[in-house]
């Protein structure tokens, strides 16, 4: 494990976060290259599909981020993009995902160091977590048959 | 099949002296779609950009990814490139590996690796990237302005200067708002209707501006550059084309006792009035409510009779016209709270407990005493005055939490003005803190306490009550220690807060604008925007947004001014054409859209409207949601919302960020099956 | 049983319906769905405690639709389907006659929404007991202790997809399952695909589930998979203090919010 590298994906808004790391770039601060960044116009956009995804696709880890409250470029997209994680988390939680392995953060345009500070923290605690292969693996699984998951619910 | 291009740069070495471009554009290569990869040393320069060009021809790609450095700096640059070169600029997508990758991570094979996938995951996007056309809208070049106070002349005078129409309306029968009540101004003391009533009678004059008082917005509908607006005309009951303002009317109606508006209830006035003399247009209106024609059924009549060229018309009917416009000014202003709120201020029983505006009135030379100070009850004048600033402001128990701005400066010149004109008398200041922030607004406020001898003490009045003809103000000084301070006064002036207007809330809702909590309008944006509204093409200027003095209202205004007139110096509005929509798909389905309208709520533009499909004969068939082109700003909420994945979004659609997300790592999980 | 015949047949001779949907039951005791059009077949309409079927979900059909206006008779969590689905404009007030039984076992006949509105939060039910002590029990558990039985419950699903269409509020005409562009859920029912079909069903009933259970009767497979939404239903409760089926108008915590909205994980 010792030379496990956690994959990351962060999922930003194009007028906070992405300008935060575009920020954090100009500024010249180093940060763990294990994230990559997929933009969108708004955290409001960031449908809790593609989170699952992330997680099928191989990340061992996720960021999800955008404007502070009261920040968002469009007024509202990050006040409902907050309600829609305050209930994602709880069933992710509830089903038992890891969710310590999502960071959601605020990060203006401003914070370029909160930025390289968000993704290294993540990686530190992702790299300690080990992959997560609990739910990418499943697809590996295969289908049982019918049967096989009769007899093994009457046994 | 697509056929992307890969172009890969150094940047000098900015990029290239970390991650090494030539592998990253040889990996780029073997991506599936991907026709032709190659790396150079500056993509944006003309060389570089004319490699794209040429690699557009030559190798007929059909979108383009330049990894480079954010797309937020050279986006627009290539994107002209590729449209130059002949294909759709949408059809170029930038990945970023400047800012995110080469200046905050080491020389390393894991930098290049990122590199690798950034750009990997930008072919998958572009090649489900579709061509797109800015939206085109044509602009209404005319001007709404909502309010003929400061604010809204300053606003209507910009516009029409700068070329345009406007149309103005104001629901009281004179423009001039607040303004026109206020005797004189601060920091400077000149009068306020010297300087107002020249622009009042330019904005009535200007060939460009038409103008519409007694009138109230009664709907508005449509969007940026083209909205519809309804406006009501109250009837006015005289004819004012036949009206010369001769005023028999007015001298000749027996229906006097009408607390009068503009004197701050502290004069009166007749049933058929004009509000003051100066005002525009200078033609009278009769008051339905109060007069006895209308209340009592065609008693009296006798503003016809006297009326010499028969402009007296009771018959007139409230009329609502239709009027299209390109953009909005609302310029509504405030109202102040009374003085009846503050149980131990004696909730407004006193009559010589009085709040700044009715003091504005008794100090104007145009107001009911003519200039001189005196006192509402019996007329004599104070030789003991008391100020209350903060009466209600900046106290969330009884009043409002905000600060209302303008009181600590008219209450410095009220002293002032106070003492000017009762040289013996005594002015005192009850205040929290002094704000006076602005140009010669602290010298202002030390000269009325150094040369005008005005005593400021800090601290809360506990109550007023009235005694033997005295209104005794009990206080503490907090500077003394809380020492309890009693004054005799003969008047006291209440500093009360300024409040947003009664019915803003209904105004916003017609307008689909925002307010805050207490019924302000909001700004789009705190900060960088603060004459915009959320929704394009409203914008905002003086008191309605928060409260503000002259200065601010007018630069307000002039911003608000500005902004119509940069919307207007085009035929079309162009739009970034990232815009969500609804789909649509052929019978018997229509639309996957269920009609749930849970998305509409989470729109901030309120772009989310509901549509009818009919067949031929105009039977309903399905009521489906569907966004307004000229309202949506493309944040993608309600695409996220829609559970049916009815919506989607041009330039983050469904199936470009699934394919980013699904392209990263997914070599390793296939690796290991 | 005999109000309720009299009550059906009259409503289906005077024309204010000309379908009502209600119980039966079966010599052997087996309760389905009738689609009752002549006032004749009135006495075939049963209602009893076994009347467990949120029968709410038939308002949804083409089939029924073409019949223009229609009776329903609705236990209470009926009536709370039917109200969210009315908040969500799924049906109009003048084209549905609600009837249902009360407490004390007398008719009610409702006029309009309104009726329904008032009426369910008078006879609300309380959260099942037996529902939120599992639900309480799993969140005791470690995370991966509910990790493993959320698996091997879900790994048995075989996508026969029988909860979404007992389920009135899954009633869009294509479901995300549905959408093959892009795949937002995996076809095959390995777990992985199973737990993406949960997990989004979930997310879409959370703060619109009545919790009538429905789902969880009819799936083959033994899931106890309303445990889910009850849970989502908690948190939006808890959260946002947002139920679901009380009322007429649009209550949705997800598409609306609050400045001050309160969590503690966004950093
Ligand atoms: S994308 Fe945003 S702005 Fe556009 S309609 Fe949807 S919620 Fe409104
Ligand atoms: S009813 Fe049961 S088996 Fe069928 S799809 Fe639903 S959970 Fe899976
Ligand atoms: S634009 Fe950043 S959260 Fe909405």
């Amino acid at each position: 494990m010792s030379n496990f590298e956690p994959k990351i994906i962060a999922f930003v808004c194009n007028w906070c976060t992405y300008a935060g790391a575009d920020l954090a770039g100009t500024s010249r601060i180093k940060y763990a290259p294990n994230v990559r960044i997929v933009r969108f116009p708004c955290t409001g956009r960031i449908d809790f599909m593609l989170l699952l995804k992330a997680l099928q696709t191989g990340a061992d880890g996720i960021i999800v981020s955008g404007c502070h409250p009261a920040d968002c470029h469009y007024t509202a997209g990050n006040y409902h993009a907050r309600r829609r994680w305050i209930i994602f988390k709880s069933l992710l939680d509830f089903v038992g995902f890891d969710t310590g392995r999502i960071t959601f953060s605020w990060v203006s345009a401003a914070e370029g160091a909160k930025w390289a500070q968000i993704v290294n923290e993540t990686v530190d605690k992702i790299r300690d977590l080990g992959p997560y292969t609990d739910y990418s693996n499943l697809n590996k699984l295969g289908v049982g048959t019918i049967t096989e998951v009769l007899n093994a619910r009457t046994a | 099949m697509s056929r992307i291009g890969v172009f890969i740069c150094h940047c000098g070495e900015n990029i290239g002296g970390t991650v090494d471009c030539e592998k990253v554009a040889e990996t780029a290569a073997k991506y599936p779609g991907v026709a032709y990869s190659v790396d150079y040393k500056y993509m944006c320069s003309d060389p570089g950009q004319n490699m794209i060009k040429d690699a557009i021809k030559e190798h007929k790609l059909t979108g383009v990814v330049v990894a480079a450095c954010s797309p937020r700096m050279h986006e627009p640059t290539f994107r002209k490139a590729v449209s130059e070169a002949g294909i759709n600029p949408f059809l170029c997508e930038m990945a970023n590996l400047r800012e995110h990758c080469s200046w905050v991570h080491l020389k390393d094979d894991s930098t290049t690796e990122k590199a690798e996938e950034l750009v990997k995951v930008l072919v998958e996007k572009v090649k489900r990237n579709q061509p797109l056309e800015p939206i085109k809208v044509p602009v209404t070049k005319t001007a709404l302005v909502l309010g003929g106070g400061i604010a809204g002349i300053q606003a209507a005078l910009d516009i029409a200067n700068s070329g345009h129409k406007v149309i103005m309306i104001e629901k009281s029968p004179s423009i001039g708002g607040h303004m026109s009540q206020l005797s004189e101004t601060f920091p400077t003391l000149d009068c306020s209707q010297c300087i107002l009533t020249p622009r009042m009678v330019e904005v009535a004059q200007h060939p460009n501006i038409t103008l519409y008082t007694y009138a109230e917005l009664v709907g508005l509908d449509g969007f940026i550059g083209n909205f519809q607006a309804s406006i009501k005309l109250k009837a006015k009951s005289i004819d004012h084309d036949i009206c010369n303002g001769c005023g028999d009317c007015i001298a000749k109606c027996p229906i006097k006792k009408i607390p009068d508006e503009f004197n701050a209830g502290l004069g009166t006035r007749t049933a058929v009035y004009v509000p003051f003399p100066q005002a525009v247009p200078n033609k009278p209106v009769i008051d339905r409510e109060n007069c006895t024609y209308f209340t009592r059924d065609g008693k009296c009549g006798l503003c016809a009779k006297v009326c010499t060229k028969g402009a007296i018309d009771y018959s007139q009917k409230d009329e609502i016209i239709t009027i299209d416009v390109g953009a909005v000014v609302v310029a509504t202003g405030f109202d102040i709270k009374g003085t009846d709120f503050f149980p131990e201020y004696g909730y407004g029983r006193y009559k010589d407990v009085i709040t700044g505006l009715q003091f504005e009135r008794l100090a104007s030379a145009s107001g009911p005493t003519l200039g001189e100070i005196k006192r509402p009850s019996d007329g004599k004048v104070p030789q003991n005055i008391v100020f209350i600033a903060c009466a209600g402001s900046r106290d969330p128990a009884k009043g409002i939490e905000y600060c209302s701005k303008i009181c600590c400066m008219y209450t410095a010149k009220h002293a002032m003005l106070y003492k000017h004109k009762v040289h013996q008398g005594k002015a005192s200041v009850f205040y929290m803190d002094i704000r006076a922030g602005g140009k010669m607004y602290e010298e202002f406020v030390r000269r009325a306490i150094e040369e005008d001898d005005v005593n400021y003490i800090r601290g809360r009045v506990s109550r007023i009550y009235e005694k033997n003809g005295k209104l005794i103000v009990k206080g503490v000084d907090t500077l003394l220690d809380a020492y309890p301070v009693e004054i005799e006064a003969d008047m006291v002036v209440l500093a009360t807060a300024g409040i947003a207007n009664e019915g803003s809330e209904e105004l916003a809702q017609s307008l689909h604008i925002s307010y805050d909590q207490h019924n302000f309008f909001a700004e789009a944006h705190p900060k960088l925007k603060p004459v915009e509204t959320n929704t394009a093409g409203i914008m905002l200027a003086g008191a309605c947004q928060s409260p503000k003095d002259i200065p601010d209202s007018v630069s307000q205004a002039s911003g608000a001014a500005v902004k119509v007139a940069a919307l207007f110096s085009k035929d079309e509005l162009t739009r970034d054409p990232l815009i969500a929509y609804v789909n649509r798909c052929g019978p018997p389905t229509y639309s996957t859209c269920v009609g749930c309208f849970l998305c509409v709520s989470v729109c901030p533009y309120l772009a989310i409207e509901k549509e009818q499909i009919k067949d031929r004969n105009g039977n309903l068939i399905k009521e489906v949601a569907k966004i307004n082109p000229g309202l949506c700003q493309g944040c993608g909420t309600c695409v996220a919302l829609c559970r049916s994945k009815s919506i989607d979004i041009y330039g983050y659609s469904h199936s470009q960020v699934f394919a980013e997300v699904m392209a990263l790592f997914n070599e390793r999980s296939l690796e290991n099956v | 049983m005999q109000e309720l015949h009299n009550k059906i047949k009259s409503i289906l001779e005077n024309g204010s319906a000309s379908l009502f949907i209600a119980y039966q039951k079966s010599r052997e005791g087996k309760i389905t769905p009738t689609f009752i059009t002549k006032p004749e077949q009135s006495q075939k309409a049963y209602f009893g405690d076994d009347c467990k079927q949120n029968l709410a979900v038939y308002i949804h059909k083409q089939e029924v639709k073409n019949f223009g206006k229609v009776g329903i008779f609705a236990n209470i969590y009926t009536l709370k389907s039917l109200l969210q689905i009315y908040a969500e404009n799924q049906i109009r007030d003048d084209y549905l006659k609600v009837v249902t039984i009360n407490p004390n076992g007398a008719i009610v006949e409702f006029a309009n929404f309104m009726e329904i509105e008032n009426y369910v939060n008078e006879n609300k039910p309380a959260p099942n007991p037996e529902d939120m002590e599992r639900v309480e029990k799993l969140s005791n558990l470690s995370r991966e202790e509910r990790w493993d039985y959320w698996l091997n419950e879900l790994s048995t699903c075989i996508k026969c997809y029988a909860c979404r269409a007992a389920c009135p509020m899954c009633y869009c005409t294509k479901c995300t399952v549905d959408c093959n562009q892009p795949q937002w859920i995996s076809t095959p029912s390995h777990s992985l695909g199973n737990i993406e079909w949960h997990i989004m069903r979930a997310m879409h009933l959370a703060g619109r589930c009545v919790e009538c259970n429905e789902c969880a009767r009819v799936c083959p497979m033994d899931i106890p998979l309303n445990l889910l939404t009850v849970k989502l239903n908690d948190t939006a409760n808890i959260e946002f203090g947002q139920q679901a089926g009380l009322k007429g108008e649009l209550d949705y915590a997800l598409s609306t919010f609050k400045v001050d909205d309160k969590e503690n994980f966004i950093r």
